[in-house]
């Protein structure tokens, strides 16, 4: 059974066309992507997907029936734009929450307090939020997702303003949640996070779906034709015609090759003339594809 | 009601009456308000003139006649100099004295044919008071010397002039009973315009309480769970709810102030207000609809701007109703009975205010006030469908305030 079904989902603001004919699947258990440029129908697809909003045509199945808004208590939501009550009490708020996706002040209380302990926030429990740094608001808001012990969660852009130590904390607080079975969809820009944590991808460029699939197949589609190389001396090498482009650094280079075959060719060349120290040649970097693809797709929205 | 609206409202309420400002606006406004109209009652009643001026009559009877009035009558305590007859230099001196300061101003009369010609000259052109006090000395003091002229006796005259007390009885219910207007007056004055405050407040209120979610992006997280509409009920419910423990509050504190004890205690003995059970279940029944009108326009007005400072510019779409309430506060207190009275206190923006008012100092017909909370409810289904239609899409909507064809646009949106 999936846990979220998107097929063919559409939907306009006037003229607009926010979400153009996105399908995507995410089965229990696993991490999903969604990316896209600023602008692109994340937001817009997410909002679809917890009843929000409602799409223009196509399908939304949560938990392998069609939407039903009572399914929502077994959804946990962490919108991109943060919004706590300011002049509440910490854990005033938390237990609101808690009980307006259904749980009992008691049980709301204790998972409050034991997610706080988790999250190493213990000391804002009695402080009222507007007192609080961002990081820590931002990890209440977390923890307000989570109350419920939800099934699916839904995280948009859960890392935008953490440090790396509280980032890191919360990757680790999601890839335990997958374990225990949890299907998590998280929606970023950052591609080093969703290369490392992701099961599947799905990537949007102006509400239209460029890329899906599972990490592997995505990867998979394209040529081990990125190649890293560090040395020291002429580099003159860089002018081969394998060489479709390259950036110069200091004492590397990145390059493009236009086919697998060339990369012995141009290190046997670059030897000839450098000290070479290092030299690798790889798959490109899911934000190399993010970009290709989205730049292919005409204008990024900044 | 559902749970989750039923949550909302419950939070929004404790949040409310715990904050300083519900605290303040409870003891402040009715403190103000009381005391205002306890200061303006004692200062007209115990403020007479007391302007110096200076009186120049060629018949001096009458100038000292004048001056006692002026000095010792009723309505007055004045100082009033009297140069009778006057000289030739006299004109210029009590120019001079006046636009010096020394005096504030001069009586000239003179009897031109028989017929008496008076000029008060002064440097101020407002002195309301001086001018009317001057005026009815005059018409007293004409009269008697009139009288004593045609040989009535000095103790006859005075009995005749002798003024009458007015007594005012009323029938409510059938039964007569002595009313006293002033009362009746101030209380219903004083509960129009708490009605005022709380309609108005607790109205603005809303707009807030929903531009503070949208600037804090609380629906975002909010929207997840609960609907639209469950979260504009509870806002509704909540800050109705905070308006209501403060009239609750307010009505106690009129009820043990308003006990003839105390109010002879402050020194006003004589005027002590009395609110009446009907009077209060009046009062509450009509906040409730005013506050549910006026905080539906103001919900959806909060839904369609992003900061306060937006909102300042549509507090006149609240304010304006209100305010009109306020123009025709005279004519409805003077005649509470009339078509015009009755016309504007139908009107459902006025309602809460006028046909309240007309209900505590008149007896209104059961039909005036069926067909007034009739049209209210009807205003207030019409209110509440727009604005749960705009909040919808509002409250989701951040970035440029909408203009009217977007506005309309948001009303078909499903």
């Amino acid at each position: 059974m999936a846990i979220v079904q998107l097929e063919h989902v559409r939907k306009a603001y006037d003229t607009k066309i926010a979400v153009e004919d996105l399908s995507l699947l995410i089965e229990p258990g696993t991490m999903f992507g969604l990316l896209g440029p600023n602008g692109s129908g994340k937001t817009s697809s997410i909002r679809m997907m917890i009843g929000i909003t409602v799409p223009d045509s196509g399908r939304v199945e949560l938990f392998g029936k069609p939407f039903e808004r009572k399914d929502l208590a077994r959804v946990g939501y962490l919108p991109e734009e943060r919004g706590l009550y300011k002049k509440m009490k910490v854990i005033d708020q938390l237990i609101f929450m808690g009980q307006l996706h259904g749980l009992d002040i008691a049980t709301a209380t204790m998972r409050s307090h034991a997610w706080c302990e988790r999250m190493q926030i213990t000391e804002a429990i009695p402080k009222k939020v507007e007192e609080l740094s961002k990081g820590m608001q931002q990890k209440i808001q977390f923890i307000a997702a989570l109350l419920h012990e939800p099934e699916l969660i839904i995280m948009d852009e859960p890392f935008s303003g953490l440090d790396p130590v509280n980032a890191t904390l919360l990757i680790d607080t999601l890839i335990d949640l997958r374990k225990e079975g949890r299907a998590i969809l998280f929606s970023t820009h950052r591609m080093d996070q969703v290369e490392k944590m992701c099961d599947s991808i799905c990537l949007i460029s102006r509400g239209k779906q460029v890329l899906s699939g599972t990490m592997r197949e995505v990867k998979s589609r394209y040529p081990r034709n990125r190649m890293l190389i560090t040395f020291d001396g002429d580099d003159a090498f860089l002018k081969n015609p394998g060489i479709e482009e390259y950036k110069r650094y200091n004492n590397s280079a990145e390059i493009k090759l236009r086919d697998e075959s060339a990369a012995q060719q141009i290190i046997a060349q670059a030897i000839g003339g450098a000290i070479v120290t290092r030299f690798e040649v790889m798959e490109p970097t899911l934000e190399e594809i993010f970009i290709e693809e989205v730049s292919r797709g005409g204008r990024v929205d900044a | 009601m559902p749970n989750s609206t039923f949550l909302i409202a419950r939070r929004e309420y404790l949040e409310r009456v715990r904050t300083k400002a519900f605290v303040i606006t409870t003891l402040l406004i009715p403190a103000l308000m009381g005391g205002g109209i306890l200061f303006s009652v004692l200062k007209s009643k115990t403020s007479k003139p007391a302007s110096h001026i200076a009186v120049v009559a060629s018949d001096t009877d009458f100038a000292l006649d004048l001056q006692a009035e002026l000095e010792h009558g009723k309505e007055s305590a004045m100082k009033v100099d009297v140069i009778s007859p006057p000289a030739k230099d006299t004109r210029q001196t009590v120019v001079d004295q006046t636009a010096d300061k020394q005096i504030d101003g001069f009586l000239w009369v003179d009897a031109v044919n028989g017929v008496l010609k008076a000029t008060y000259t002064s440097t101020s052109n407002a002195d309301i008071s001086t001018t009317t006090t001057i005026d009815n000395a005059m018409r007293q003091v004409v009269m008697r010397q009139g009288l004593k002229h045609r040989g009535l006796a000095v103790g006859d005259i005075k009995s005749m002039m002798e003024p009458i007390e007015l007594e005012t009885d009323t029938i409510k219910n059938g039964e007569v009973s002595k009313s006293d207007t002033m009362t009746a007056f101030f209380g219903a004055y004083v509960l129009f315009f708490l009605m005022y405050m709380a309609v108005m407040l607790h109205g603005m209120n809303v707009a807030r309480s929903i531009i503070e979610e949208k600037t804090s992006r609380v629906f975002e997280v909010m929207l997840a769970t609960v609907r639209p509409q469950e979260m504009m009920m509870g806002k509704l419910f909540g800050v109705g709810a905070v308006g209501l423990t403060q009239i609750g509050i307010w009505v106690t504190a009129a009820i043990l102030l308003s006990s003839q004890s105390i109010v002879s205690a402050m020194g006003a003995g004589s005027m002590h207000i009395h609110f009446s059970a009907p009077q209060i279940i009046a009062f509450i029944g009509y906040f409730i609809l005013g506050f549910l009108l006026y905080s539906g326009i103001a919900a959806a007005i909060g839904a369609m701007v992003n900061s306060e400072q937006e909102l300042q510019q549509f507090n006149l779409v609240i304010a304006m109703p209100l305010a009109i309430c306020m123009f025709v506060l005279g004519p409805v207190i003077s005649n509470p009975s009339s078509t015009f009275s009755r016309v504007m206190s139908l009107i459902p923006t006025c309602t809460p205010l006028l046909m309240y008012l007309r209900i505590s100092i008149s007896n209104v017909a059961w039909y005036d006030i069926a067909l007034s909370i009739v049209l209210m409810v009807a205003t207030i289904w019409v209110v509440m469908w727009f604005t749960a239609r705009i909040y919808r899409v509002g409250i989701l909507m951040y970035g440029k305030r909408p203009n009217l064809p977007e506005i309309l646009r948001w009303l078909k949106y499903s």
